[in-house]
């Protein structure tokens, strides 16, 4: 008796439907097999399918049987076939029918629940595109899928109350999408408010600015001068993600299980902080069976990379491409995968390898050439596409307590928020219809477009030009920087008093 | 790199500079690179200060040489990276001529990574001298002999930063024995590359708070140099707005950063930003680090 059941398989963020066959023989000896490549998480899932099975009440049935995986030479992964296959067996048992195009898919548990299952999104996305109608998925990936409409999503708790279901005893409600309190929880919201950093003012301003215009940005400057903390209040002057960007990011973190059970589109900008040591696969992404890395899961985000200098060379120059591009394609013999990854890149490093240079009050122990030595660890192509480049010095927090007037200029996250919040709405009408969404994404044609300088703001530019040394690159960044001021501004034109600001932030050291 | 005609010059010969002939054990040979001109030795300044030089030791190194260099005085020093590479490069860039004495054989260019400066110091009409021949590569006991020919070919030694028991105190030890001039950059005491020369104004070296104090030991006038800066300032200044005014007052009695600039003023740090910017690019103030100084 040959049974078939509809069931997917995600290659990176694509996704192709899979048969999942299921033959049950009176003849030979009993046994359970599968075919078609399963790796060994597919493979163990005829214990838990067992397993699963008898905890339901059902007797497991005596007889050969063989489930077929195709097509065949696409390699299966992961454990969502436990649902598809029980549901063949159980049905030669129990003889019941199933609905016309409806795809299978989760993790079975011993005891015959279904457990949050990652990709739940994708294959809904994928269900809809082959115009299936009926998705059974494990319950707490059921909010996930039904963000998609237009499909039935039923949530399944258990092996037994989906026979009951299908033996018309008891049905299962379609799920309703629903916004749940869990995606708040992605990211962590931000540590720190922006008021309870002291002093700073120009750092602050600049984090502002970067987010505004989603710009990358350095930060250069002596421990405990509050790099760190100025990175972790980020979060909290974000703006969310627009509807189209928010399915993006869903896309990839339910791919990579990222999606918390019970959780559906995550809402919120990313804020991914890996550690130096962080292998170059688990950053950029890759691996013999390609995943995302951290600047995939940190897409329409931020990216932020402490001790910068302390990364190895050959992580940042792979970063290279995708800080251009927006997007990562990892090549394997067996196949290609496209990652989106367009974050905004935060980066703090020391001046020096001692970290005190230009420090007010301690002195610095290190030679010129150690100096020069250690700047140079940042690879200079990508100090290239770093917009914003900053200098953070330690804030002398008694002269501040005594200051009144300077803690009342201290503004909160909030205010913040608010400007960069207008600012980015301006971007999103300005590039309607152009393919990018702010200001730091603008190619040379587009600044040319969107950024035309008076008379007097290219001469300012100009004579900044001779004076700074600035490369032909810096200049089309200070034009983009100043563009985003000119928005945080309101201001249609950017002004004398715009570039000028803009100027504070190009690179000063680390650059020859 | 193309190579570099090597020659020597033996201290019999008529062109031996004439104040190093004089000390106490001169080399007997010296071999150098680029054209030898009698009047580079006419009057010469060694300028040396601390491998560790602070941005205000370069800063000082660039404000007193520049001014010096352009007099036609050559500036003497050991081709080391910091306070010596600070002078070569500032008299080159001033259009002045600079000797760099080598601690190492002639045809060895140490340190290495310096060799643009190098070739500019050859282009611009200065010398490379060193006692050494060949391929010799500078040990510790070629420096302090290095530095004898940096005193000896000068008639005054300007130490603009120095450690106390640094290699600038041996070359200012020789210059003393000598006979030359000593000239201190004064310092934060705070700084330990200030402490050295501290201690040379203690032991009687000279102060020095303008070009102009060097200069007179040359003999040479500064009057007019000097009145024509100043008039230059006062007509700019008169076009600064408001804001930018107050800021140069309070850049006045020490250098700041932006953010104090912005919290003494309680005004939008975007403001200040955009005003530094503008004066800095008019040439009112200067950036070290990220505090701001008035030019």
């Amino acid at each position: 008796m040959l049974i078939k059941v509809f069931s997917a398989a995600n290659l990176g963020l694509e996704t192709i439907k899979v048969d999942v066959e299921v033959n049950l023989a009176n003849r030979g000896l009993p046994g359970f097999e599968i075919v078609g490549l399963p790796d060994k998480a597919v493979d163990e899932s005829k214990e838990r399918v067992r397993a699963a099975i008898i905890s339901s009440g059902v007797e497991f049935p005596m007889k050969k049987i063989i489930v077929n995986l195709a097509p065949a030479d696409v390699p299966k992964e992961g454990s969502f076939y436990d649902l598809p296959i029980a549901i063949g067996i159980l049905k030669s048992v129990l003889q019941f029918s199933l609905p016309e195009k409806s795809l299978f898919f989760g993790e079975l548990s011993l005891d015959g629940s279904l457990r949050h299952t990652r990709g739940a999104f994708l294959l809904a996305l994928f269900a809809k595109e082959a115009g299936l109608e009926n998705l059974f998925v494990p319950k707490d990936s059921a909010n996930e899928a039904a963000i998609i409409k237009g499909i039935r999503v039923y949530p399944v708790e258990n092996l037994f109350e989906l026979t009951s279901h299908f033996l018309g005893r008891k049905l299962i409600k379609p799920a309703i999408f629903k916004k749940s309190e869990i995606d708040e929880r992605l990211p962590a919201p931000a540590e720190f408010d922006m008021k309870e950093i002291l002093g700073q003012e120009q750092a602050k301003r600049a984090m502002e600015i970067a987010v505004a215009g989603s710009h990358n940005i350095i930060m250069i400057g002596s421990p405990g001068s509050g790099k760190t903390m100025l990175a972790r209040a980020l979060p909290g002057i974000m703006p969310p993600l627009s509807e189209e960007e928010s399915l993006e990011v869903t896309k990839l973190y339910s791919a990579t299980g990222n999606i918390l059970p019970g959780g559906s589109l995550v809402t919120s900008r990313q804020f991914r902080a890996p550690h130096h040591t962080a292998s170059q696969v688990g950053l950029i992404g890759g691996g013999v069976k390609p995943q995302p890395g951290e600047i995939s899961l940190a897409h329409r985000g931020v990216l932020f990379l402490d001790e910068f200098s302390e990364f190895p060379r050959s992580v940042m120059e792979a970063m290279r491409q995708p800080l251009e591009d927006g997007y990562l394609t990892i090549s394997r013999s067996k196949e290609r995968v496209k990652y989106p990854a367009d974050f905004m890149l935060v980066a703090s490093a020391n001046p020096c390898p001692c970290g005190y240079l230009n420090h007010p009050k301690k002195n610095c122990v290190c030679s010129s050439r150690q100096i020069k030595k250690y700047q140079k660890r940042i690879s200079g192509p990508i100090l290239d596409r770093i917009d914003l480049h900053i200098v953070v010095q330690p804030v002398d927090v008694e002269e501040f307590s005594e200051n009144q007037k300077a803690s009342e200029f201290l503004e909160s996250s909030v205010k913040i928020k608010e400007r960069v919040l207008a600012a980015r709405q301006i971007q999103l009408e300005r590039f309607k219809g152009e393919g990018i969404y702010t200001n730091a994404q603008m190619k040379n044609s587009q600044i040319k477009k969107y950024c035309r300088l008076t008379k007097e703001v290219e001469q300012i530019l100009k004579q900044a030009g001779i004076r700074f040394q600035l490369s032909a690159r810096s200049y089309m960044k200070m034009i983009k920087v100043a563009r985003t001021i000119a928005d945080l501004d309101g201001a249609e034109d950017i002004g004398i008093s715009h570039m000028a600001e803009a100027l504070q932030y190009r690179p000063k050291i680390y650059e020859d | 790199m193309k190579k570099i005609m090597v020659n020597v010059i033996e201290i019999q010969d008529k062109k031996y500079p004439e104040l190093l002939k004089k000390i106490k054990d001169a080399p007997k040979k010296l071999y150098y690179k680029g054209e030898f001109k009698n009047d580079i030795f006419e009057n010469c300044l060694a300028v040396v200060g601390s491998r560790r030089l602070t941005s205000y030791g370069r800063r000082m190194t660039e404000l007193l040489v520049s001014e010096i260099a352009v007099k036609g005085i050559t500036i003497v020093s050991g081709f080391m990276y910091g306070g010596d590479e600070a002078a070569h490069r500032t008299a080159v860039e001033a259009g002045g001529r600079t000797i760099a004495v080598m601690p190492c054989g002639i045809n060895v260019i140490h340190p290495e990574y310096q060799e643009d400066l190098y070739n500019k110091i050859l282009n611009n009409n200065g010398l490379i001298i060193s006692e050494f021949e060949g391929d010799l590569l500078p040990a510790l006991w070629t420096y302090p002999k290095r530095n004898r020919i940096v005193a000896g070919l000068s008639k005054a030694v300007l130490v603009v930063e120095a450690g106390l028991n640094s290699g600038t105190l041996i070359t200012t030890g020789f210059a003393k024995s000598f006979g030359r001039k000593i000239f201190a950059v004064p310092g934060p005491l705070t700084s330990e590359v200030s402490r050295g020369t501290a201690q040379l104004i203690k032991q009687g070296a000279e102060i020095v708070m303008d070009a102009s104090d060097i200069l007179k030991y040359f003999n040479i006038s500064t009057i007019d140099s000097i009145k024509a800066n100043s008039s230059k300032k006062n007509s700019n200044l008169i076009q600064l707005s408001a804001l930018e005014k107050e800021i140069i007052e309070h850049l006045k009695t020490e250098s700041l950063e932006a953010d104090i600039l912005a919290r003494m003023l309680s005004i939008p740090i975007s403001k200040i930003s955009a005003s530094l910017s503008l004066m800095q690019i008019k040439g009112f103030i200067g950036q070290d680090g990220d505090k701001y100084y008035i030019n």
